[in-house]
């Protein structure tokens, strides 16, 4: 009698530890879909923030806006934008509803030299944006450009092959 | 005394030799470089530059993706054995203009002939001015790898007898100047129709859908939507948007655009004057709205919609 009642708590306390940590796989699980989740949503949200001061920055040229004061404060954002890039994909995820290539990770020193890219000239831009010379400025935009187009070329989807385009579901 | 004329005859001859070559050489130089702006209104042919592979500009051998198999595009400098150096200016008239090369083959209509037709004399004339101004390289064509029936020259004189007629621009006398300016560039010059309009199944732009976007660019791209259609067009984008865009490859959202268009840009329609750019933008905005839903993105209400069905 005192036997079975071992056994029975026994078995009980396996199947309850079992079950415990079935849960605690599932959760971990879940936090770590939820982590990539997170992560794809904040490059896409930082991108739109640099895309957001690029076309600021367009904006006042094309426009020809009075208001070139504020072309150093959507500069520098952009500088300071850029900087945070390569911390964005620090974390691989590459399924779920991204653009982001695999190449990213597998060429990670490509990608490196890329976003370095990028900062160089949203740094230069900074500089430029400064002395108020608009020609100057026509120029490093489009070397700015190039640093977008430089990593958008080999590390995100082709727009026909964008997560966009593929009914929603990106895997 | 006698002499002194005759030399001075003499050095009068040379003078006046002298300056004529300098004016034709001038007049020459003036071609080129009204040339060299409407090879930059064509977009550089940059499709006869072959990048990727490394070799010179426009001396051909880039491959041209499309469904019905790669083409090589040909070499366009002025090398006697391997690009155009031996054309004359009506042979190179007719290929730009009938797509018939020097020895009468018919080109495969991924040589954009369909458009050039448009093109005015003085300009297709410049434009090899220009070309022949150039270096020559030499680099042997190669040959295409379309797939049977499309692979057989035939098939080109056919396609050409069926889908194709000689048609000079004509300006509407209805529209303003730049209207038709801009008609004539989009049209006939920049050729955008031969991208961004979708085409039949054998191959012809299906005009009924003028500039509405096709999924079958060249290389594999996809080529957006160009009429004033607010959800899968350019609805959105101002003049000044598309006069940009074409200027320097940024869209309205500051995103940078990348493939062939970011090329034609770069080596083409970059250097275009502005009144250029705005007359293609007017001639864009002026387009019936068409709407294509199999380019469309999906909305982000969509993403999400699908999210929770999962």
């Amino acid at each position: 009698m005192h036997s079975i009642r071992i056994a029975l708590t026994t078995g009980i306390a396996a199947a309850l530890l079992v079950t415990a940590i079935g849960v605690a796989g599932a959760a971990s699980a879940q936090d770590a879909a939820k982590a990539d989740e997170g992560a794809i949503k904040y490059r896409q949200s930082l991108m739109e923030s640099v895309g957001g001061d690029m076309a600021s920055i367009s904006n006042i040229m094309k426009y020809g806006l009075p208001l070139t004061g504020n072309l150093v404060v959507h500069a520098e954002s952009l500088a300071a934008h850029a900087k945070l890039v390569s911390t964005a994909f620090e974390r691989k995820v590459t399924a779920g509803q991204t653009d982001a290539e695999p190449a990213i990770w597998a060429k990670a020193d490509e990608f490196k030299e890329k976003t370095k890219a990028f900062e160089t000239e949203t740094a230069k831009l900074v500089e430029v944006a400064k002395t108020s010379d608009p020609a100057a400025l026509g120029v490093q935009m489009k070397a700015t450009g190039k640093a977008c187009g430089g990593c958008h070329d080999n590390f995100r989807k082709p727009k026909e092959e964008s997560f966009k385009r593929k009914g929603g579901g990106g895997e | 005394m006698k002499r002194a004329r005759s030399a001075g005859i003499a050095a009068l001859t040379a003078a006046i030799a002298a300056l004529l070559a300098a004016a034709s050489a001038r007049a020459g130089d003036g071609a080129a470089q009204r040339g060299r702006a409407v090879l930059e209104a064509a977009g550089g042919c940059t499709c006869h530059s072959d990048v990727k592979g490394g070799g010179g500009p426009l001396a051909g051998g880039r491959a041209m993706k499309t469904p019905f198999g790669v083409f090589y595009s040909t070499n366009i400098t002025p090398d006697p054995e391997t690009g155009i150096g031996r054309w004359s200016d009506s042979e190179f008239v007719r290929a730009m203009r009938e797509g018939l090369a020097p020895d009468g083959h018919a080109y495969f209509p991924v040589f954009p002939y369909p458009s050039f037709t448009g093109m005015g004399d003085e300009d297709v004339l410049a434009m090899k001015a220009y070309l022949f101004s150039l270096a020559p390289v030499r680099r042997e064509n190669r040959p295409h790898d379309a797939w049977p029936p499309f692979s057989w020259r035939i098939a080109a004189s056919a396609w050409r007898w069926m889908f194709f007629e000689p048609r000079r621009f004509a300006p509407d006398p209805a529209r303003t100047p730049e209207w038709n300016r801009g008609a004539y560039l989009v049209e006939a010059v920049a050729h955008c129709g031969e991208c961004h309009t979708p085409r039949t199944l054998p191959g012809a732009l299906d005009r009924s859908r003028w500039l509405a976007g096709s999924k079958d660019g060249p290389e594999g791209e996809l080529a957006p939507n160009l009429t004033p259609d607010a959800d899968t067009g350019i609805g959105l984008w101002t003049k000044t948007d598309i006069a940009w865009f074409l200027k320097t490859g940024q869209l309205p959202d500051g995103d940078d655009t990348e493939g062939l268009m970011k090329e034609v840009i770069e080596h083409g329609y970059g250097h275009l004057p502005e009144s250029d750019l705005q007359a293609i933008a007017a001639y864009l905005h002026s387009l019936p709205p068409v709407r294509n839903d199999a380019l469309a993105e999906h909305e982000h209400g969509h993403e999400h919609g699908d999210e929770s069905a999962e």
